[in-house]
């Protein structure tokens, strides 16, 4: 055992008089109840949302791709943007909990049930996209490694469309692994709590027989430290070689060398962003608040303004190497086709930069991180700017190319590539709906790990700590001989 | 499978469960198990458990994948099928570490859980005896192993002297069966003695 | 019972590290000396004896500036871990305005005496007919190089310093909590402003302006986020080598293990970030495959530069991957001293082929001035960073996170 002590500088993570118990009354009880009218209200939306992008897709498959508005040279255009969106908020999940516990952020516990719970369902959404701009997707085994029929003729191994492939379904199977096995011990937690049947048999199926012994949590341990230290490289990787699809070609405006770094920010960023907008919600409609405290939500605005800021410096790099290159086409794309705010696409560059840039800075000043309406308002707007941010390097990169003949007219898509898009956001929002109804939206065992560490009421009791000199803490061996002091005391 | 009697504390405070693991491991008994609603930190060695080696699996695991991914993609682009892709040479290592860094990864990862599994008996439709349903929730349950010399009323005592809020013992299975939550089911071969 | 403890947190100097200093110093001025004696015949030799200088002070500035930079992040991060040791990153950044005073010495000596054998951007009568080199010279110019040169130097001495300052007060009494949130919110506004200046210079401008534009032609967006990871990775391992060293005097009582581990994983982590920084780099301009990019690696993959430029992905990437993987490495003192001192020296070679693989593009230049050169680097920070030791208690008594760091376990 060691000795239970934080700063009292430090705001406590969890809020009120709490016991152990008292965690899975309050993280289990929305599942144990009725779900309330919003919920109901928001999974009906959802659905309609998901029937709708069904049907679009209905239509991209029976009369082909022609459904949209891609032409000559804009062959990726909402498609591969919403695809790269979505990916890239499929990472905070990740990030919060593998780079977070390497890091040991103590707030993690707070949010990354949820946030692993959105990546998953995130990444999703994403495969969504390249599988039906195939357009005859009945051939989509075709991107499996096999020797096909018509010869021992391979899948082109150097093409990062194909990494692609390997990195989105490695960082699939990987988070929801990661995710479930962390989910075991809370199901364990609801099942042995359950009073009817159903809940009995599907809990029961769903922690596979979990029993809390001391030598599966110390494999569980293991496992959830290795898978982290796995998801670490592996998250990195994946927006990495989404960035890549492009910055191999020789497109002015993709082959730049920062962009995988800078993806992999902007992901990161981007997905803050969606766990913040869900967790604001998650909060107020489960009455999460002594678990999702201000001072998480404070912490998650952090990141963003840090990601945030990294992304403007790799704007801004790029922005100059465009010049500084000397390359006519590099600073025809930069200058022209982007910061010109004149030129056709110049409103969805400055967009972004508003969106990305500029306004995450307002979160250096503390009153406005800790506003919750502040915080959902910039949630969305960061969204709204890294979806800009692909589509300005997918579009403005092919709109105007090295061959001017070949430039194309003003894209803008038609309603059934909304309604793909809109298809995702009802396929994201259902799963979630689900989800939080479904699962504890609090990962609840490792709430209760830190509880005594950084728990309100707990806290309270380590405040004559703070008066105990530094060289004592040095020499009780880690502590026990300070706690029974200061109880013989 | 056999069934077997096992005398159980419980208790709700981890400051105190750790000088308790003590006592009743100096006292000479034999703990099955500690059942706990999360890690608690330094309990495995408490209890003599021996560090667990996932990890090591976990890398050997990885190994394969890369070696998979490395000699997979060798063999296919250099030997059974080279195509001249782009100019590049054959063997175009740079291209090929995005895969095989994701193989290594998926490798290393679906192998741990699948290991995991395996060596703790977790899967769907596993059931296993619970010795107390608060276990997953805010009690930590220790489990003794009797023998027939042990007085189990003596050891009960001995437990909530050491502090346990609540002892009982149980004459139950030790090991895993498959089974249903929502059905108090037991293996079959204990099914015929209840018969008997 | 708190009273009887005293602990030793006064470092003093030991004379045999002063010894040390001295001699690493005198090896490296003996160097210089020949080397100023023997290699600055030629106009192009004169351009490799003051590479070799530029790129030794360059990477010193930088790997101590790094240490302010994990100051200022941790800060940021509300770190508490690192309180027990951090008066060691805080001495190493002492030495970014004496390293930064010979780089600007260094840097403008080579700009005003128009050494085009470096800049390619001096040669006045390369840039009226280069179009690409007079399209640039908005950028790459002598008072803009001077200016911002100055300023980058200037702000993180500065900024640096005024971080350390307000380290000072922890030394001085017990903070009760409005005291302690002052301190800390405090600390938190230096820090940001640290690193603001640092995302401007080291993060984006300063590597383009002093090392990338030696190949004036050419560029990479890459370049200087993979210097900073360069830079970063050996400046952890610097911080590493010197909490062990005084651990090893039997100071730090509070450092452990536990902050070794913590130590170590930041070292294995930063490694594999550098090489991931160096494969998406390199492998970009292998596949795209353009001329007017690839030709930064053609001497470097294929030529003269080869054997370093493998030898730079062992040492940086493939054995901190193979050695820092098992936990235990990172536990113990003298496998990680090993590794700092190897990850150090990679990451010098790694300056050496940045910089010294433009400016002598056919033949590998490293022998003895390098490494004499590099040993007056070593004798003046090992000097400078004892007495900054010796100046201040090694423990910030008073820090409200010191308790935190010293019951920290990984």
């Amino acid at each position: 055992m060691h000795l239970k002590y934080e700063s009292q500088l430090r705001e406590p993570l969890v809020y009120g008089e709490k016991t152990y118990h008292n965690v899975t009354e309050d993280i289990v009880r929305p599942i144990e109840a009725k779900p309330s009218k919003l919920w109901y209200i928001g999974f009906y939306i959802a659905v309609s949302l998901l029937l709708f992008g069904v049907y679009s897709v209905y239509r991209d498959v029976t009369y082909g791709i022609g459904q949209w508005n891609l032409n000559k040279t804009i062959g990726w255009g909402w498609d591969i943007t919403n695809f790269v969106w979505w990916v890239g908020i499929g990472h905070a999940g990740t990030l919060i909990s593998a780079i977070l516990l390497l890091f040991r952020q103590g707030w993690r516990t707070g949010v990354n049930r949820a946030a692993e719970a959105m990546t998953i369902f995130a990444v999703m959404c994403a495969g969504q996209f390249p599988v039906w701009h195939m357009g005859r997707v009945w051939m989509a085994f075709f991107v499996f490694p096999y020797a096909n029929t018509r010869g021992p003729l391979w899948l082109n191994f150097n093409s990062p469309l194909l990494w692609d492939v390997f990195a989105i379904s490695t960082y699939f199977t990987v988070s929801l692994l990661f995710w479930y096995s962390g989910l075991l011990p809370d199901l364990a937690t609801v099942r042995d709590r359950a009073k009817t049947k159903l809940r009995k048999y599907f809990y029961g199926v769903a922690s596979f027989g979990w029993s809390g012994s001391t030598k599966h949590w110390q494999r569980h341990e293991s496992l959830s430290l290795v898978l982290a230290g796995l998801s670490t490289p592996l998250v990195l990787s994946v927006h990495t070689i989404v960035s890549f699809d492009f910055a191999t070609s020789v497109v002015p405006g993709w082959h730049t060398t920062i962009f995988p770094p800078y993806f992999v920010a902007g992901a990161v960023f981007s997905g803050f962003a969606m766990v913040q907008s869900l967790m604001l919600i998650v909060r107020k409609v489960f009455g999460m608040q002594d678990y999702i405290t201000i001072g998480h939500i404070e912490a998650m605005n952090k990141v963003i303004v840090t990601t945030g800021s990294i992304v403007g410096v790799a704007y801004l790099t790029e922005l100059f190497m465009g010049w500084y290159s000397q390359n006519k086409y590099e600073g025809y794309t930069f200058w022209y086709s982007r910061a010109n705010l004149f030129s056709p696409y110049g409103w969805s560059y400055w967009g972004m930069m508003a969106c990305n840039v500029l306004s995450p800075q307002i979160f250096w000043f503390k009153k406005l991180r800790r506003n919750l309406y502040v915080t959902f308002f910039m949630s969305v707007i960061v969204n709204i700017g890294m979806w800009f941010e692909r589509f300005v390097i997918i579009v403005t990169s092919l709109y105007r190319d090295y061959l001017p003949s070949s430039w194309s007219v003003y894209y803008s898509p038609t309603i059934w590539e909304i309604g793909f898009y809109l298809g995702t956001f009802g396929l994201f929002f259902t799963c979630f709906f689900l989800f939080s109804k479904y699962f504890p939206v609090i990962a609840i065992a490792e709430i209760k790990y830190v509880l005594k560490t950084t728990g309100e009421n707990y806290k309270e009791k380590m405040v004559h700590l703070e008066a105990v000199d530094a060289s004592v803490f040095g020499h009780s061996g880690h502590g026990h001989t300070i706690v029974d002091n200061e109880s013989s005391n | 499978m056999a069934k077997k009697r096992f005398v159980v504390g419980c208790f709700d405070d981890e400051e105190v469960l750790f000088p308790a693991v003590k006592k009743v491991r100096t006292a000479g008994y034999k703990i099955k198990d500690v059942y706990t609603p999360f890690a608690v930190h330094g309990l495995d060695h408490a209890l003599g458990m021996r560090e667990t080696s996932l990890h090591t699996a976990g890398f050997i695991y990885g190994i394969t994948g890369t070696i998979t991914a490395l000699g997979g993609i060798s063999w296919i682009l250099t030997y059974d099928w080279p195509l001249n892709i782009g100019g590049k040479p054959h063997f175009s290592l740079p291209a090929w570490i995005p895969i095989i860094f994701e193989l290594t990864v998926l490798f290393a990862a679906v192998g741990m859980v699948l290991t995991f599994c395996y060596i703790s008996q977790l899967a769907p439709f596993v059931k296993r005896h619970h010795f107390h349903p608060r276990a997953t929730d805010d009690l930590f349950v220790m489990v003794i192993e009797t023998t027939e010399k042990t007085n189990v009323e003596d050891l009960k005592a001995f437990l909530s002297n050491a502090g346990a809020v609540e002892t009982d013992s149980h004459f139950v299975e030790e090991g895993w069966w498959i089974g249903r939550y929502d059905r108090e089911e037991m293996p079959f071969e204990n099914k015929q003695i209840v018969a008997a | 019972m708190s009273s009887s403890i005293t602990i030793k947190e006064q470092f003093e100097i030991p004379g045999k590290l002063k010894t040390w200093a001295f001699a690493l110093m005198g090896v490296g001025l003996l160097a210089l000396i020949a080397g100023f004696a023997t290699k600055t015949g030629t106009e192009e030799e004169r351009a490799v004896f003051i590479g070799t200088i530029m790129y030794n002070t360059i990477f010193w500035t930088l790997i101590t500036n790094a240490s302010m930079f994990f100051i200022a992040v941790t800060t940021l991060a509300m770190g508490g871990w690192q309180q027990s040791f951090r008066r060691i990153p805080e001495a190493i950044s002492t030495m970014v305005p004496i390293f930064g005073a010979i780089t600007l010495v260094v840097l403008l000596y080579i700009a005003f005496t128009g050494n085009h054998h470096i800049y390619h951007w001096l040669d006045t009568k390369s840039v009226e007919t280069d179009e690409v080199l007079r399209g640039k010279s908005g950028f790459l110019n002598v008072k803009f190089f001077t200016i911002w040169t100055i300023l980058a130097i200037g702000l993180w001495s500065l900024l640096g310093w005024r971080m350390r300052q307000l380290s000072n007060e922890a030394d001085e009494e017990r903070m009760d909590t409005e005291k302690g949130n002052s301190f800390i919110w405090r600390n938190t506004v230096r820090a940001a402003l640290f690193i603001v200046w640092f995302a401007l210079t080291v993060g984006s401008t300063v590597p383009w302006l002093w090392m990338m534009s030696i190949d004036a032609h050419w560029y990479s967006t890459m370049y200087s986020w993979y210097t900073f990871a360069s830079s970063f990775v050996s400046g952890m391992s610097l911080i590493a080598l010197w909490v062990i060293y005084l651990k090893n005097k039997g100071y730090l009582e509070y450092t452990n293990q536990e902050h070794l581990h913590d130590l170590g994983k930041f070292m294995f982590a930063f490694s594999i970030f550098w090489a991931y920084l160096w494969f998406s780099q390199y492998m970009l301009i292998w596949y795209s495959n353009q001329p007017e990019e690839t030709i930064y690696f053609k001497n470097r993959v294929q030529g003269p530069y080869k054997g370093l430029f493998f030898l730079n992905l062992i040492i940086n990437f493939i054995s901190p991957l193979l050695i820092f993987m098992k936990r235990s490495s990172k536990r113990n003192y003298t496998l990680v001293t090993f590794m700092a001192i190897l990850i150090i020296f990679g990451h010098w070679i790694d300056f050496y082929q940045m910089v010294m693989g433009s400016i002598s593009k056919e033949t590998v230049t490293l022998g003895w001035l390098d490494f004499g050169i590099l040993s007056f680097f070593i004798g003046l920070m090992i000097f400078f960073v004892s007495k900054a030791l010796a100046s201040k208690p090694l423990v910030p008594k008073y820090h409200p996170f010191l308790k935190e760091s010293i019951i920290h376990h990984t």
